[in-house]
Order: structure tokens, then sequence, then C-alpha cells
């Protein structure tokens, strides 16, 4: 047991270590708190509502009374067409769209990091297929694709994360591509070769863990863009379906009321905008770290 | 140093400098206690080992010490004074610095690939200076650099102003440098390891020109090398450093007979003897323990002690000052009279119990290997271009259980290629090539575990070579579990083991590669080459890049693991040096052709194939009386393509004959005394051993 708790100490102290790196950047100390509130209410999101004066999905009656009430003391952001509260909507929205975003961006980016790893290793011909593939996926507009994709599958959250894997593969593959064409040149691989190891093993055991950094800036991006992706399928009506308090499906039907109750859509916007900024911030913050660190 | 130049105020007087860097990793004293000074028409070394602050001596002197002295105070200390004809430089303002430097003060870097503009003609940027410093106007400026170019001895001096800088080999690319930085008529001009990026005929001829310089020019240099043959051959006087302290000064020749420190002592001693020297080959010293790191603050002792054999109470007590030897002479230890040069032991002679086993362990025969393809000049029609390239043409050797096979030669030579096909990482063209007798496919993935487990081979960049990212005990595990039958617990047992084999504290397994030395990532790699019990090891330039007193230790575990396990040794260095101190049997090879093979001991004695001959001419002695040979090679190693008549070598041959050498490649000669010595020239053995003695071509 004294090893397993060597290596969570080990790995507590090289998390420690590198969030204070992180937070000696400007950007850091900006994203990471913004960050972390927002992980906070994805991960509380389904208890929120229990715990909230007003459930998200509570529809009072009668509902004419509680329609369209503009921001009050009793209502901070008001209330929507339903007369449900926005305050806590937008509280609890965060869950579905976060979690469909990461495991959209967490399956891309383990698609493209088996595709960039073997084909920038296998070369030849094969490398020449498989990117010229990534290409023409790269050069269809990614909400088109998605659309195409759900049309014929269905909008279910699964689906939505499927899909979004899908069109993030190719843009992390060429970056892990890239770097492992730098990497398998190095004596390391070599010497591995020499030991005649598989090429499993020199792929996945010595060329990832030196990839793994590159991953971890490119993860946070991908994490935004997916992020934005979900937001912008559930807008257009393909993404989460309702009564969930998706923040792009509230901005998608409180759209028709912009002007009569602007309310109903800026607290999901605000929302959606602040988490995709914060998490761009938090890549800069980790690249200019990773750069510092070098020195 | 003339009289006169004596009796004047020094150009530069260093004056106790220290520079310590302030950094959020921690503080970095990386010169603590320097000192030193230099006259017009002087050429001062300045030798040390790595991370011993010699570079960034000469950075403050030039001061360029990171803008961030300037710019954040507090980040650099610089103490103590730079007096250059008498104004101290680290008073002065940006400004009045950029007035002296170019002007009065210039500097030759160490790589001149990244110092000259890329994408600029080489004249074009030479004049951009003239024009600057000097308002000379586009004629006159156009005639001076001709002038300089001429000066540096490049050929074509008036057309080679035209070339881009890749177009350039490393050599003259530093003579431009040295050419720009002339531009000016400096005082003094700073050489930081000009030669290290060069190959051994490249960096003899520009020590030529450093010495050239000397003479015709009343120029001070400082020359920062840790190359002490490079040293012994152009400095006046030499200054040593250790730890960022200047421990040793004292005229060159003083200095390699009679060191009055024992670091300086040790760093002699553990520098292979000149290829051309005669005597008994002694074993090299390495200097025990570790260099003081610039992270530890200075002690109030001589920061050497814990190293020295001659320590005293008083060495860890008391910190010594730069004490007065007599005779010119300074050195930072309190014992400088009692220093003899067995303070390190006797030098025992290196115990040469080759085996003289006729037991073949590995054979190539006509090795072969080109790159690229013929193409057609218009894809499918036209006549056909781009001839393949000739790497490795025709290499044949032997490899006998016990025994060290040295192959040397030039960069571009065809050594590294001929290692790679070896050990299968590229496969051969042609030509066969047999371990223990078996045949081996020419890709290593073709072939059985039991010949992979019989070579192993260690890598000449010893940061590279070992996974960054994995905790260093990786490679040595993963070999053991590839080529050994033992269990989990038995492997790391054996890991350990073969740390301690190494002398490397099996506490650092668990660290990251970033986290050692290279000295100690090169004996890792050694370790993980070892651990299956290969008959062979393929070591590629293993220790070049490491300090002399480092090499020393690795090059004796080399030969401690032959003596203890009669492996065999497939050697590859463009150190002739180290080459000879480790061979049992040389192979000279030069634009992929074998020039000269046998036992070590006749290849570097006369006769030789002329190609030998002007490597050894080349080769710098860590002494400097050695007689100098004036046997110059210009140019770089061809590139040859595969339409290719005549003898490879003939190009530039300093001793061809005729038309013959151009029209029939050379017949292989049997050498006078042994059979097994093989000269490939068209000129009988004889003549060339007669050629050899007469001194008149070699001495000047």
């Amino acid at each position: 047991m004294t090893i397993v708790g060597s290596i969570f100490s080990a790995t507590g102290q090289k998390v420690r270590d590198a969030l204070s790196f992180i937070l000696l950047t400007n950007s850091g100390r900006v994203a990471l708190p913004l960050v972390l509130v927002f992980a906070v209410l994805t991960l509380t999101g389904p208890w929120l509502g229990d715990w909230l004066p007003h459930a998200p999905t509570y529809m009072p009656s009668p509902m004419a009374d509680y329609q369209f009430l503009p921001p009050s003391s009793q209502f901070w952001l008001g209330t929507d067409q339903f007369g449900r509260d926005v305050f806590s909507r937008v509280l609890t929205g965060a869950t579905s769209l976060v979690i469909t975003a990461s495991a959209g961006a967490g399956l891309g980016i383990a698609l493209g990091t088996v595709v960039g790893i073997g084909s920038g290793y296998k070369g030849g011909w094969i490398d020449e297929v498989v990117m010229r593939i990534m290409d023409m996926l790269m050069s269809f507009p990614t909400l088109l694709l998605a659309l195409l994709v759900l049309f014929t599958l269905g909008p279910s959250r699964i689906n939505i994360a499927l899909t979004i894997g899908f069109v993030s593969m190719p843009t992390i593959g060429r970056v892990v591509r890239s770097t492992t064409l730098s990497l398998k040149t190095l004596e390391f691989v070599e010497s591995a070769r020499l030991r005649r190891e598989s090429t499993f093993h020199i792929m996945f055991r010595e060329i990832l863990p030196n990839v793994m950094p590159v991953i971890g800036v490119e993860a946070s991006v991908r994490l935004s863009y997916a992020i934005l992706s979900v937001a912008s399928l559930g807008y257009l009506g393909l993404g989460i379906q309702p009564p969930s308090p998706d923040w792009g499906l509230a901005i998608s039907t409180g759209r028709q009321f912009l002007v009569s109750a602007p309310w109903i859509v800026v607290g999901p916007m605000v929302a959606v905008s602040l988490l995709v900024i914060a998490l761009n911030l938090l890549a800069d913050g980790i690249r200019e770290s990773a750069r510092r660190a070098r020195e | 140093m003339t009289e006169m130049s004596q009796s004047e105020a020094p150009l530069l007087q260093v004056d106790h400098l220290a520079v310590t860097f302030h950094t959020p990793r921690g503080t970095f004293r990386l010169v603590r206690d320097v000192s030193l000074e230099i006259h017009r028409g002087e050429v001062l070394a300045l030798v040390g080992e790595t991370g011993s602050g010699k570079t960034i001596t000469a950075f403050t002197i030039m001061g360029y010490l990171p803008g961030l002295i300037r710019s954040l105070p507090g980040t650099t200390e610089i103490d103590g004074s730079i007096l250059f004809d008498g104004k101290d430089l680290v008073q002065m303002t940006s400004s009045e610095l950029n007035d002296l430097r170019g002007n009065r003060i210039a500097m030759v870097y160490q790589n001149p690939a990244t110092s000259l503009t890329p994408t600029m003609r080489i004249g074009k940027q030479m004049e951009e200076i003239l024009t600057k410093h000097l308002q000379l106007d586009t004629q006159q400026a156009q005639q001076r650099t001709t002038e300089l170019f001429e000066s540096v001895r490049l050929p074509d001096p008036e057309n080679v102003g035209r070339r881009y800088p890749h177009e350039l080999s490393g050599g003259m690319q530093q003579r431009v440098m040295i050419a720009m930085a002339l531009a000016c008529e400096p005082d003094l001009l700073v050489m930081d390891e000009p030669t290290t990026s060069l190959d051994v005929t490249m960096e003899a001829t520009m020590l030529d020109l450093v010495l050239d310089l000397k003479e015709r020019t009343n120029t001070a240099i400082l020359f920062v090398s840790h190359n002490l043959g490079a040293v012994a051959r152009v400095a006046d006087r030499v200054a040593v450093m250790y730890a960022g302290q200047t421990i040793e000064e004292a005229p060159v020749r003083e200095l390699f007979k009679d060191p009055k420190h024992p670091y300086t002592a040790g760093l002699l001693q553990s520098a292979p003897q000149a290829p051309s020297h005669t005597g008994a080959v002694t074993k090299l010293r390495s200097i025990p323990g570790g260099i003081y790191t610039p992270q530890e603050t200075t002690a109030e002792a001589c920061l050497f002690a814990p190293r020295c054999p001659m320590a005293q109470d008083a060495c860890r007590t008391g910190a010594p000052t730069m004490l007065d030897a007599g005779d010119g002479r300074l050195s930072r230890c309190f014992f400088w009279n009692d220093m003899r040069p067995e303070v390190w032991g006797d030098l025992e002679p290196l115990e040469e119990e080759t085996p003289d086993s006729s037991e073949e362990v590995l054979s190539a025969k006509g090795l072969q290997r080109f790159y690229g393809k013929w193409k057609r000049k218009y894809l499918l029609f036209g006549p056909q271009v781009n001839p393949p390239v000739r790497a490795v043409t025709d290499v044949n050797f032997r490899v006998q259980s016990g025994r060290t096979l040295g192959i040397v030669g030039e960069s571009g030579s065809g050594k590294t290629t001929a290692a790679r096909t070896v050990v299968g990482l590229i496969p051969r063209d042609e030509g066969e090539l047999r371990l223990r007798g078996e045949e081996l496919a020419p890709k290593i993935e073709g072939r059985t575990d039991e010949q992979s487990v019989g070579m192993r081979m260690v890598f000449q960049n010893p940061t590279s070579s070992l996974n960054p990212r994995l905790p260093i005990r990786h490679t040595i595990l993963r070999t053991l579990r590839k080529f050994t039958t033992l269990n989990r617990k038995e492997r790391h047992d054996r890991a350990e083991e073969l740390s301690r084999a190494v002398r490397l504290d099996p506490a650092y397994l668990d660290r990251r590669p970033d986290e050692l030395s290279g000295g100690e990532l090169q004996r890792v790699s050694l370790a993980a080459s070892f651990a299956g019990n290969a008959d062979l090891i393929v070591a590629d330039e293993a220790v070049s890049s490491l300090d002399v007193s480092v090499q020393a230790d690795v090059l004796n575990l080399l030969a401690q693991h032959q003596r203890d396990t009669s492996t065999s040794f497939l050697f590859i260095s463009h150190d002739l040096g180290v080459v000879r101190y480790v061979s049992d049997d040389i192979l000279v090879i030069y634009a992929g052709n074998v020039a000269e093979s046998g036992p070590t001991e006749k290849v570097l004695n006369a006769p030789s194939h002329p190609y030998t001959e002007a490597l050894l001419s080349a080769a710098p002695a860590p002494d400097p009386d050695a007689p100098q040979t004036r046997i110059r090679l210009p140019g770089t190693v061809p590139t040859m393509h595969e339409r290719f008549e005549g003898c490879f070598f003939a190009a530039r041959c300093p001793r061809k004959i005729g038309p013959i050498c151009d029209e029939t490649s050379p017949p292989a000669r049997p050498g006078p005394d042994s059979p097994e010595h093989v000269i490939h020239c068209h000129i009988p053995v004889d003549e060339l051993t007669t050629m050899q003695q007469t001194p008149s071509l070699e001495t000047r």
C-alpha cells in the first residue's frame, strides 16, 4: 500500500506544482477560479435544484401569474415564458452541456491521438492516406458535418458527443502527428527499436508520454470549442431537447421574447461566453507556464 | 608575449568578477571569483569544463549578459570590475557599451550557423558592418570585404561573398564570422569555443588561422575552450576555471609541464594523449566526485577540496586566494608548492592484455548504402538525373571477440551510416553481415531475438537516447525484460546491480533524464547496453559530447567491462586520441570507402594512407611542445554520387601522384609488418614510408 500512497503523494505534488505555475501567469489567475466555479456547478447540477428556492423545471400554477417576470428580489434573473426561474436554470444548465462537451472533446482527443501517433510513426503511404482523409474531414464546415450526422442519427446526448468527437479528431490528429514526427527520429525511439519493442509499445509507452504536454494544451482549447458546438447545436434545435435547462436551448427558445423579456437569454449567454473565455485563458496559462517551466 | 607588451598596462583587466543570477528556481552563482588580464597581441586561453563559468565570463566581458542586467535590476548581480583600456565595462551604460562592441571588442561565437543571417549573402552582411561602423561607401566596403575574406584565408575571396551561409561549410562559416569580427580592427577578440562545432581537419586550419592572426595583428585574443589540445596549440597563457573561479594561471608551457593546482593536473591526466604520441599508453585518470554546482553558496573553503587528493584541514576551513606561485604564475591552492604530478597517484600503463583470439564476432563484406534514387528529368522521360548519394560504398571489416575496432573519419565520411547498417537501424543496400557466422537481415525487425541480444548500441547524444518523460530505470528494465528470463523482482535487483557497475547510485534510477548530468546519462546508456550480455556493443561517438574528466571515466568503464566479459566493441569517433586509447584495431574510412585498416599501432605509424596521415597531422596534442606537422586538408568530405571513378580521396589528397588517381580505384596493398594492415593507395607502401619519414614536408 505504501507504493500506492507514494504514487498519490507524488502526483499530488506534481499537480500542486503545475497549479502553482499556472497561477503565476495572469491568464491563469483569472481563468482557474472561473473554471473551478463551472466545474463545481457541473458536478452539483443534478442536486442543485432541490437546494435552490425555485426548482429549475418547476412550472408554477397558475402559470400566467409568473410568466415573463423581470428580475426581482424573488426571481434574481426573472422568469421565462413558462414561469420558471431563469437563475436556477442557468446554474443547473451547466451539467448537461459540459458533460456532453467533455465527452465529445475527450473522444476527439483519444481518436486524434491514436490517429496522429499511428500515422506519424508509421509514415509512408499509410500516413499519406490517413492525412488526406483528415484533410477531407477538415475541409468540411464543422457544424454542417455535425448537423448532417445528427439528422441521420437523431439527436441524443450520446450522438452529440460522438459527433463532436468525430469532427474534432482531425485537428488533434494533425498536432499529435507533427509532434510524433519530430520525436520518432530521436535516439530513445531508435533504442527501443533495437530492443525489438513492439510497434504498440513504441507508440504508446515511448512516444505518448512525450506527446502529453501538447495534448494537455490542446485539450482545453478543444473543450471550449466543444462547448460552443454543443450550445450551437442546442440553439439549432438538434442538440439537447427540452425541458433540459441547457444554455443553447434556453437561448434558442428565449430568442422570440428578446425584445419583451431580454433577461431570459442574457443569463445563458453570459454563462456560455464566460465558460469559453475562461477555458481559452486557461489554455494560454498552461502554455505560458509550460514555457516558463522549460526555462 | 613580448617584453614591450609586458611593461604596458594590460588591455583588459578583470578583477574579482562575480556574476549571480536570481531566478524563480533559485540563485545561480555562475561566476564566483575571476581575475585575469590580457595584453595586446597576446592569446589568453580560458579553459574549464561544462558549468565552470567560462562562457558566462566571456559574455560578461562583452556586456551581453541577459538584457536583465539593466532592465530588471536585482535579477543579475555583477560584482568586481572589468577594466578595458582603463574604463570599467561594468559601470558603462548600454549605449557606451554598444560603441565599444564591434569597434573595439568583437566576439566569435561557438555556432557560426546560427550567427549568420541565413537569407542574406555573406558579402552583403559584411558590407553592412563596414558601412555602419566605419562609414565606408559601397565601393570601399566591397573592396575591404574582399581584403577581409582574403585575410581569413577564404578560398576565392572575390566571389565567395555572393554565397549564402548555407552554401558554406562550417569551417568557412566560422572564417566569415572571424572576418566580421575583424572588420573594425578590434583591440580585443573574444572567441567562445570557436572550434568545438568543427571537424578535426577544419579545427586544425582554424587554429592555424588564430596563430596567423596573432602574428599579423596586435589584437588581444581571449580564447575560451574546453579543448586542451586546441589550447596547447594557440595560447600564450592559460587561465583554468573551476566552479566559477579561476584556479590557476600560467604561461602555456609551464601549465602543461608542471601544473600548480591539483585540478589542472587531474584535467591534464584525463585527456588521452595525442595519436602521434609514441610512448606507452597510460591509463586515463578521472576526477572523482561531481562539480561544485552553481546553486551552492560559496563556502568559506577551497571549492575543490571535496575532490582533491591532497586536501587538508586548512582547505576545508579557509578559502585560498590566487597565490603567487613564482615565475608569473598564480594558483588558488594553499599547497601549490607541494604539487607533484603524482598527486593523483602514479600513472599506470594501460592494461593491454588483448586476447589474440581468432574467434570472429562480426564480419562485414562489401557493405553498401546509397541514399536517393535515380529519377527521370521529366517524370517518365528525359535523361536520368538525381543520382544516389554514396554514403557507404564498400566497407569491409572483422571484429574479433574481446577486441575493439575503432572507426575514424571526418563527419560525412560514412562512419555513422556504417554503424547504423550494422545494428539494422538503416537497412544496407548490398553486402554481407555476419554475427558469429550467422547472416544478419538488413533491418532490425527482420533479425531474430538472439541476434538482437548479441548486439547493443550506445548513442552519441545522452539527453535524447533516454526517454525524457520516463524514469531512467525504464530503459534498463525493458532491456532486461526483452532479453533475459529474469522475473520482475530479479530484474529490479539486476538493474540496481548494473547501475552500481557503472558507478551510479541506484537511487538515481527513479529520476528523469533531465535531473542527471550528461556523464551520468551516458553511464545509464552503458548500463542498459550491458544489460543483455551482448557480444558486441556499437558505440557511436559515445563520449564525444562529454567533458574530458567524465570522458575518461566512461572510457575506463568500457575497458573494465571488456576485461570482465570479453565483449567486443565497435567504437566510432572522430577523435583519434580517444580511438587510439580504446581500440585494438582501427578502420579509417573516407567517403564511404576504407582508406586504411589494421592493428592500432600499425595504422597510426608510418607508412599510413595519406588520409590517415592528414588526420594525424590535424589532431591537436595536449602538449605545447608536440611537433606540429603541417598537412592540412582543404574543404570537406565531398558528396559522391553513384557514377564515380578513380580514387575516392583524389580530390583532397596532398600526395596525389597523377592521372592514375582520377581514373582507377586504388589497390589494397598490405602493410610491411602485418598482413592485417591494409592501405588502399596507388603509392607503393615503401614509397609512402620514405615520404612520411622525411620531415621536409611535415615540419615547419
